[in-house]
Order: C-alpha cells, then structure tokens, then sequence
C-alpha cells in the first residue's frame, strides 16, 4: 500500500519536475553514489580494531572522496563540548584529506526534534544521540542505529556500566560521551559578599533562597521554557527522597502508568512548594537554556541549576572573569525525612555518539567514531577545555591545572554513594517525555494540581 | 478564433503546469495524510491501520481542543483590537496631505517585511523579565515589579500583541485603500451639511467600507486558525500548552512524541475546519452583500 | 470657535499617528541600539544605551559566523525562482481557464485556487515523507516546490481577474495576423499585465521570503538554507553574548527592510492591489 502510494507520486514528481525544470541545477549534489561504493570496498576489508591504524591507513588511500555527515546536538562550536567536537573534526579531517566532514549542529530541543524526522527516512552519517529509554528505544527498534562491535572497545576505558544504556538484547549501537551530574552551580564571591553559604540541607536551601530574594538577586536560575530540566530536578530531588529506591520507583510507575508513590508525590510536592516560595527566577517556565544561564553568567542569579557539562563556563571568555573564575558547584542537598544521604546523587550516561544504519558510508563513519572516542580525544580533549566528566577514565589526563569547577566535580562523582541512573522524564516512552515536559511547567507554576500532574504524565504511559 | 481557442492539446499544455504543482504539492501530501491518519504509524518501522482511533483520541486531547480554542482568540483579538485601531489610524492619515503620509505608511507596514524569525526572537528579548524592554519601560513609568509576560495565564495575550505588532501594516494599508477608493464628492457633501470628523466616520468611512472589512476579517480568522511560525519560535507552545497552535502541535506530536499518524490526523482535521472556516464566511459575507 | 477645534483636531491626530509609529518602530530601534553594545549592557535598566564602546566587531562576527552572504544569496535565487515560476504558471493557467474555451474550465480554475484555503503547515508532514522518498530532501526542490504550490493559488487568482478585464480586441487582432496562442500568451498578453505581475511578484515575494518551517524541516546542510536561518543557528552558536545574536537579527532584518524603503511606493500599491482583490 504505502510502496504503490510512493510510487504514484514518484511518477507524477517525475513529470513535475521534467516540466518545471528551469535552468537551476539540482541543488547539493550528495557524494555520487559510485565513489562511495568503490571506497567502501577499499575500506570495508579491514577491522575496525586499531583505530589510530585505521585513521593513518585512511589517509594513505586516495582513492575516493569521503563525505561524512554530522548530525551534533552542539550548535556553540567555540566553547565546550561542541569546540572539543569541532577540534576533532579538524584533526580527522586534516589526517585523512580525502575525508570531509559537514557539520549539521543545533541546539538539544530542535536537535531531538530533527532527528525524528530524519529517522523517518535517511539519517545523516554519525548522529549525536541519548542512551536512555525515551530517546532509544523507538529508534532502535525502528533499527535505525548501526550495531557496534563492542570487542572495539576494550581499551577505550570507558566507565563500567556506562555502555549500558546504548544496548539493545546486548548488542551495542552507540557509545557515551559524558557521565552527567546534576549540580547547583554557584557565584563563590557572591556567595562570600553576602555571608551566604552552600545549603546542607533542603530547609537551609530555602532559607537562602529567602535570603537571596530580600538581596535582590534570582536565587536559582532554570531553564523551565524546555521542561527537560526541571525534570532532572525533580529527579535530583527525588533521589534525595527515595534514596537508593529510585530507579525501581521509577521504572515501576512507568510499567504500570501510576506515578501516586508517596516519595514521588513528596518530591513533586517539594518543587510545586520551591518553585512558589520563589527559588526561580520570574518567567522561569518560558525561558530558553541560553537566556537562564546568561542570567547566571551574568551575575543576575545566585546559583544555576544545570547537568555538569556545563562546567566549561569557567573557561568561557564571553562570560567575565569575576564571575566565570568564582563559579562552584553543589549537589542536592539532603531532604529532612529522605533515604538519600549527601552522597547518593543523580547522575547518568545520557548523550553520546553513534553510526547511521543506512549510511552509505558507514564504515568511513565508524572509523571516524573511534577515532572521537580514542581515549586522548574526546576525554583528553573534553578535560583540557573545562567539559565536565567523560564517560571514559580521565585519570591519566589530570594535569593539577585544571579548573577548581572540575576538581569540585571530580570529587563530588569520587565520593559519590550511589549514582542514580537516567533521569525520570527520560525513563519512559517518547509520549512519556513529551508530557512530562509539558505538564512539569503546569504544575510547578501552580496552574495543575500535583495529583492532575500524576495522573497526567501516568496517562502517558500507555 | 474559435478553434484556435478552443484547441485541447494547447489548453491542456497551458494549464498541465499548473495542475502538476496542485497534484504533486498540495492534493498528494493531503492524501497521504488521510491514509496516514488512519495509521499508529510513529515515523519509523511499521503503520498499523487502527481506523478511526486517532481521530476518536483527538476529540478527547485537551490540547488540541486547546488550540481550537488560542485561534479562536486571536481571531477575536484581531477582529476587536488590530482592525480598529487599523481603520482609525488608516482614517486619521487619509486626513493627511504631502510628504508625511507617505513616511507614516511605510514606518507602519516595515514590521511586516523582517522575518518571523527575527520578530519571534526580539520579542522574545522585549518580554524577558529580567532586561527586556517591556519591564524596563515599565520602571521608566516607576513600576518596579518584574511582570512575567509569558507566564501561563499572560502568554496567549503576549503572543497576540506580537502578531498585532507585526501584522498592522498590512491590516492597516487594506483599509487605507479602501478608504481611498472612497468618492471624495461624499465627503465633500458631508461637509456642507455640516457634518464632523466622527460623524462622517460612522456614516460614510465605515459604511463604505464594509466589503474592506470583510476581506480583513476573513483573513484575520483564516491567519489566527493557520498561525505557527511566531508561536513555534516564541513560546513552542508553552507554558503546558498555553499557547498552543494546530499547526504546531501537529508538529510536535509528529517529531517530537512519535506520533506521526496522530499527526497526520491532526493535519487531516485542520485542514477539514480551515476548508470550513473559509467557506462559512464567505457564504455569510456573500449573502450579506445581497441582501 | 470651528478654528481652535480644528487645532486641536490636528494635534490629536498627529499624536495618533506618532504614537502608533513609534510603537511599530522603537522594538527595532532598540534591536540595532543593543546590537552595538557589549553583552552586559544588556542588564542596564536603561531604555536604551549609548555604548561604552561601538562595536562593529559584532556585525563583522554575524556577517562571518552567520553565513549572511550565503544565505542571502539563497534566499534571493530561491525567491526569485519560485516568483518567476509563479507568475508563468500562473497566467498560463489563468488564460486556459478565463479566455479559451473548454468544458472543464470553470472547475480547473476552482481546483487552482481551492489551494488558498489549505494550511501550508498540515503538508509539512506528509511533504516530508514524500520529499524524502524522492531523495528531494535538502534540494533546492523541497523549498521551491512548496513555495510555488503555495503562492500559485493566489497568483491564479489574481491573474484570473486582471486577464478578465483586458480588451479582447489585442487577441482578435493577433489572431488575424497569424499569432498561435503561446504567442500571444507571451507577447501579446503578458506584456499587457505588467502592474498585475508586479502586484504577483511582490505577495509572492512576501509569502516566501520570510518563511523558514519548510526550510528547517526539509533542508539539513547550510547548501540551501535562506536567510532566517541566520538567526536561528546563531542563537545557539553565540548563546552567551546578546550583543552579537542582536546584531545578526538586525543584519538578517536589513535586506528586506531597505529594499521595502526604497521600493515602498510600488510595494505598497502592488499590496493593496492584490489584498484587496484577494
């Protein structure tokens, strides 16, 4: 049905296009198909074991031009993440000259928006992705994703337990780029000009918050416009609540749709209660990520509530250096009444990288995956310029001049107790993620009630 | 003259352009939206035929019945607010000879020529309660709160104010030509019964009008059902879908939720209350217009 | 006693009239004041800034990083296509169906316009399977193909009336001398619709040259991607400094708004002309 459907409309675009041709010619011709095929064969014969071997094998064969698309999630190319992605590039693409790599780069929401759409038909070569269920689970059964070899990655270092969530019935399809932490980041001079200390406790947490507001300034900023991060806080604030117990909350509210567990509704009730007692900035439900955390960088907030990758703003020149140099981090403080202790914090293997199935250039593609991941790549690289933790060990990579952000964060991750897994909003489907995100600015601004807001996102399951 | 006027081959050369783009652009995708309506299909892998599910699902989404009901605002926004401010500015520089008419027409229409996606981001920075313009007008004018104007319960005005911003010009150029195909004799007489400013305004200005009108309000309902761009840059709906749009959430539910059937059956069914919307008001203006 | 009245009027009346202009244009004054600061100055609690500094570096940074150049060129050679394409299809179409004499003219002629009443964003789904299914995704066909389909309708419509009220002696005379119908479709017609296409070109450059939820769905490398994507991509690129995203707004705001100024006269009738009819 669907085929015949296609193929009507082929034949009528044909004569469309034949009739209305006008001069122009056709647009981006893509790599023409024969060369890639001639340079699969060249390539294809060898593992992809040795990837420093395979990338200077690379650049001994001229026989074909390579193009290889790059689908990034990371639009600002000059700090962090996405200048450690381009740097990487750079360096591929001067060793291998007969390989160019196109970036496609946009920011988180419209990145996973996009990708739906080209995950309909035909994805670009190397694509960024999020090994949680959300996110995964649709488009590896819809087998999208290229199957990696996981032997390949043996001497990659990588964290135990962090490839976990990019497999599918033990096969492996993509690999993780950052182990993510929750944090309250906060301006240290601020805090110290104003007699202010770090919270122990979730009580002293408001209590400062108070204190902020009567001095004038946003206690926390968030990025509510997006949803996905006040999720992560209800997540952090939950792990303080459940402890241990909240992976299995989690995923069992989600298989049976009822989200009314006591400690999720006590954590909900704590973010509808924060939120009201003004611990966000005003218009936080309708703000963008770059504009929250400008609010911050600017010193307009006190503290900024965000994953650890942003860690690089102690080395972004855009942000001036009485504040980028005096920026710390904290985690969830201890809720009174909560299983969780100081140490038990909600952290993850979240994005990461894999290879198209359909790519025509899938192997040119994998090669260029491993030659990222190498360890003195991404996770040198990432470590040099201030991103927080990889998800490969960086141990060998410490050079004591690292930014007192990263050590704070190194120590918070060593210390850690327990480490709580892929956040709530990222644990279901992708209709789960979509409500929840929604529905989270509703009931933190007070226009839903906590139990509407449960039974909403439970609604969702399905 | 005849028979080369009524030549088959020629004729169907001239307008086989034409239908193609119909076909392959307009009347193609509708179908496969239909087909795909009827479909759980999520935009990978395979479609199931679930008939009328989607469709039953639909008339019971709050946030589809929401965006129903935004359009239904706007319209009414732009019909009660924009159009007669419209009228009256177009009046008052109808009174005006020489050089300034001129200039004042063309300040007013240059919003309408930068891109929606300019006008989503500025205005994005004019409500930031933080440093945006509208706040500090404010504590120019000695108010020091910090007003939240895309909060829930202020977004679908702010999303108004934006599109009556950047849609005044055009709304307001209608009018104006209107009123300047207006008999200037009728004004002449008007004035020799001694007739005033305002007199002549509800007498003859509005009354002559009123085909300009009808045009301005069908198109002000037709673009208040169709609008997307401004929305899906500046608030992509929120907060929790008050400000939601078909169009944008047709489009969330395709790319974002994997819904890509329940997409397309929203796509079906707002094309089916456009079809209608327009054909409605063009019987009722029609049948006014005779009697 | 009338006099003073009248004075009063008048200044009533210009008040009205500065007001709404100012209204419409200080937004944009304040985007190009900000765009010449620096970042922090964007806290200041002013209305607007007199800069510390004026930087330009902030235009040359959008100008480099913005692909404006780029983008600009796409943008015009699409709009330029698709208006071209517009108007020949449209008065193709418009003569068959308003001039000639066949059976199925009438209802041609409806099909052709009915498009008006479709919402461009219920095809952007399906569009997207089909474009993809014929590899026209991310081709300077994927935005052509919708921007034609879509302004055609109204063109169409236009052309449909502005033909009906040409004098049909020009054709009767064509005709005894010979002339085929293509030939007086494109040299005896179209030149006589001049004003008309003008009044086409500009609401169908008005339609497209602004739209951009075609352009992010079905485009993914810069090859084609317009002007508005400018400030899209920009945002996220330059997160942290206001004072370039203002500046790449401003930059993106310019090319339409000047040429609207220098042309404001023609663009100005050619509107009215066609909303009017439309």
């Amino acid at each position: 049905m669907k085929k015949k459907v296609i193929a009507t409309l082929l034949t009528v675009a044909m004569t469309a296009l034949v009739l209305a041709g006008c001069g122009s010619n056709k647009g981006s011709a893509p790599v023409s198909g024969d060369t890639q095929n001639v340079q699969e064969q060249a390539g294809g014969e060898e593992s992809a074991a040795d990837p420093a071997e395979d990338a200077a094998d690379a650049a001994d064969e001229t026989s074909g031009e390579v193009t290889i698309k790059l689908f990034s999630s990371l639009p600002d190319r000059k700090n962090g993440q996405g200048l450690v992605e381009q740097m990487i590039i750079d360096e591929y693409m001067a060793a291998n000259s007969n390989v160019t790599i196109e970036v496609e780069a946009l920011d988180e929401e419209a990145y996973k928006t996009k990708f739906k759409a080209y995950a309909m038909d035909g994805m670009p070569d190397v694509v960024s992705i999020w090994g949680q269920p959300s996110f995964l689970d649709e488009v590896l059964d819809a087998g999208v994703l290229a199957e990696l070899n996981e032997d390949d990655y043996a001497e990659y270092s990588f964290i135990a337990g962090s490839l976990d969530g990019f497999k599918k019935d033990d096969k492996l399809y993509g690999l993780p780029r950052n182990t993510d932490i929750m944090l309250f980041y906060y301006n240290q001079k601020m805090f110290a000009d104003n007699g202010w200390e770090v919270p122990a406790t979730y009580d002293d947490l408001m209590a400062l918050c108070t204190d902020i507001q009567a001095a004038g300034f946003t206690p926390v900023a968030m990025d509510g416009g997006d949803g996905w991060p006040m999720a992560c806080f209800l997540t952090d604030i939950l792990v303080q609540v459940a402890g241990i117990d909240y992976a299995d909350i989690v995923s069992n509210a989600v298989a049976t749709g009822d989200f009314g567990a006591p400690e999720i509704q006590q954590a909900t009730q704590i973010l509808v209660d924060s939120a009201n007692a003004g611990m966000f900035q005003v218009g936080y439900d309708s703000q963008d990520y770059g504009t929250t955390m400008n609010l911050f960088t600017n010193g307009q907030a006190a503290m900024y509530c965000m994953g650890s990758w942003d860690c690089s703003m102690a080395l972004n020149e855009d942000i001036a250096p009485e504040i980028r140099e005096n920026i710390r981090a904290f985690t969830m403080p201890v809720v009174s009444g909560g299983k969780g202790g100081a140490n038990d914090i909600a952290a993850w293997n979240g994005g990461g990288y894999a290879v198209s199935a359909n790519s025509q250039v899938k192997d040119e593609a994998v090669k260029f995956l491993n030659y990222m991941y190498q360890p003195d790549k991404l996770s040198k690289y990432g470590w040099e310029n201030g991103v927080g933790l990889s998800a490969q060990d960086q141990t060998a990579y410490l050079t004591g001049s690292e930014t007192e952000l990263q050590k704070q964060v190194m120590d918070i991750l060593k210390n850690a107790t327990s480490i709580s897994g892929t956040p709530i909003n990222d644990c279901g489907p992708s209709a789960f993620k979509t409500a929840i995100e929604n529905e989270i600015q509703g009931v933190s601004n007070g226009s839903t009630s906590v139990e509407d807001f449960l039974a909403a996102i439970g609604a969702a399951c399905e | 003259m005849k028979k080369l006027y009524s030549n088959k081959p020629v004729i169907f050369s001239l307008v086989l352009p034409g239908i193609l783009v119909f076909l392959f652009a307009v009347l193609a995708p509708i179908c496969l939206s239909v087909y795909y309506g009827f479909t759980d299909y999520s935009g990978m892998g395979e479609a199931h035929l679930v008939g009328f599910d989607n469709y039953v699902k639909l008339v019971h989404d709050s946030a589809f019945g929401r965006s129903l009901l935004n359009s239904l605002f706007l319209a009414i926004g732009f019909i009660c607010i924009q159009h007669p401010i419209a009228i009256i500015v177009a009046a008052v520089l109808d009174k005006l000879q020489g050089k300034a008419e001129g200039v004042f027409r063309c300040i007013y229409f240059i919003p309408n020529v930068i891109s929606v996606a300019v006008i989503a981001y500025l205005w994005k920075f004019i409500y930031n309660p933080d440093f945006g313009l509208l706040n500090n007008v404010l504590s120019a004018f000695g108010y020091q709160g910090k007003i939240n104007w895309l909060s829930q319960q202020n977004a679908i005005w702010s999303v108004l104010v934006v599109l009556i911003w950047h849609g005044f010009g055009w709304g307001m150029l209608i009018y104006y030509t209107g009123i300047k195909n207006i008999d200037p004799v009728l004004y002449e007489a008007a004035s020799i019964d001694g007739a005033g400013w305002w007199t002549t305004f509800f007498r003859i200005t509005l009354p002559l009008m009123k085909p300009v009108i009808q045009i301005n309000v069908t198109m002000a309902i037709i673009s208040a059902l169709k609008q997307m761009e401004t929305v899906y840059l500046l608030t992509n709906g929120g907060p929790n879908n008050s400000t939601q749009f078909a169009a944008n959430y047709l489009y969330q539910q395709a790319f974002k939720a994997f819904k890509y059937g329940y997409g397309n059956a929203i796509g079906v069914v707002f094309i089916i209350i456009c079809i209608l919307a327009t054909v409605t008001l063009n019987t009722i203006f029609r049948d006014k217009q005779k009697a | 006693m009338k006099e003073k009245e009248n004075k009063i009027g008048k200044v009533v009346l210009w008040i009205v009239l500065i007001a709404v202009a100012a209204i419409q244009l200080f937004p944009l004054i304040w985007l190009v004041d900000f765009s010449l600061g620096s970042s922090n100055e964007m806290f200041t609690n002013g209305l607007l800034i007199i800069p510390e500094k004026i930087r330009w570096d902030n235009y040359v940074k959008a100008f480099v990083d913005g692909n404006f150049l780029h983008y600009l060129r796409n943008s015009i050679l699409i709009n330029t296509l698709a208006v071209i394409l517009v108007v020949i299809i449209s008065i193709m179409a418009a003569f068959a169906c308003q001039r000639m004499k066949w059976k199925l003219n009438g209802f041609v002629s409806t099909l052709l316009v009915l498009g008006m009443m479709i919402p461009i964003h219920a095809t952007l789904l399906p569009n997207y399977k089909i474009y993809s299914a014929l590899h026209l995704t991310d081709t300077v066909w994927a935005l052509l193909i919708p921007y034609v389909a879509f302004s055609m309708p109204q063109g169409m419509f236009l052309m449909t009336g502005f033909i009906q009220a040409l004098p049909k002696e020009l054709e009767e005379a064509a005709v005894m001398d010979g002339c085929g119908i293509y030939r007086i479709v494109f040299q005896i017609v179209t030149p006589l619709l001049k004003p008309s296409i003008a009044t086409v070109a500009i609401m169908t450059f008005l339609n497209n040259w602004n739209e951009f939820m075609m352009a992010s769905t079905y485009l993914s490398t810069p090859t084609w991607k317009t002007l508005p994507f400018s400030v899209l991509e920009f945002t996220g690129e330059y997160s942290s400094n206001y004072a370039v995203q203002f500046a790449v707004m401003a930059l993106t705001a310019a090319p339409a708004v000047i040429v609207y100024v220098i042309l404001n006269k023609h663009i100005t009738k050619g509107v009215a002309m066609g909303a009017v009819k439309g």
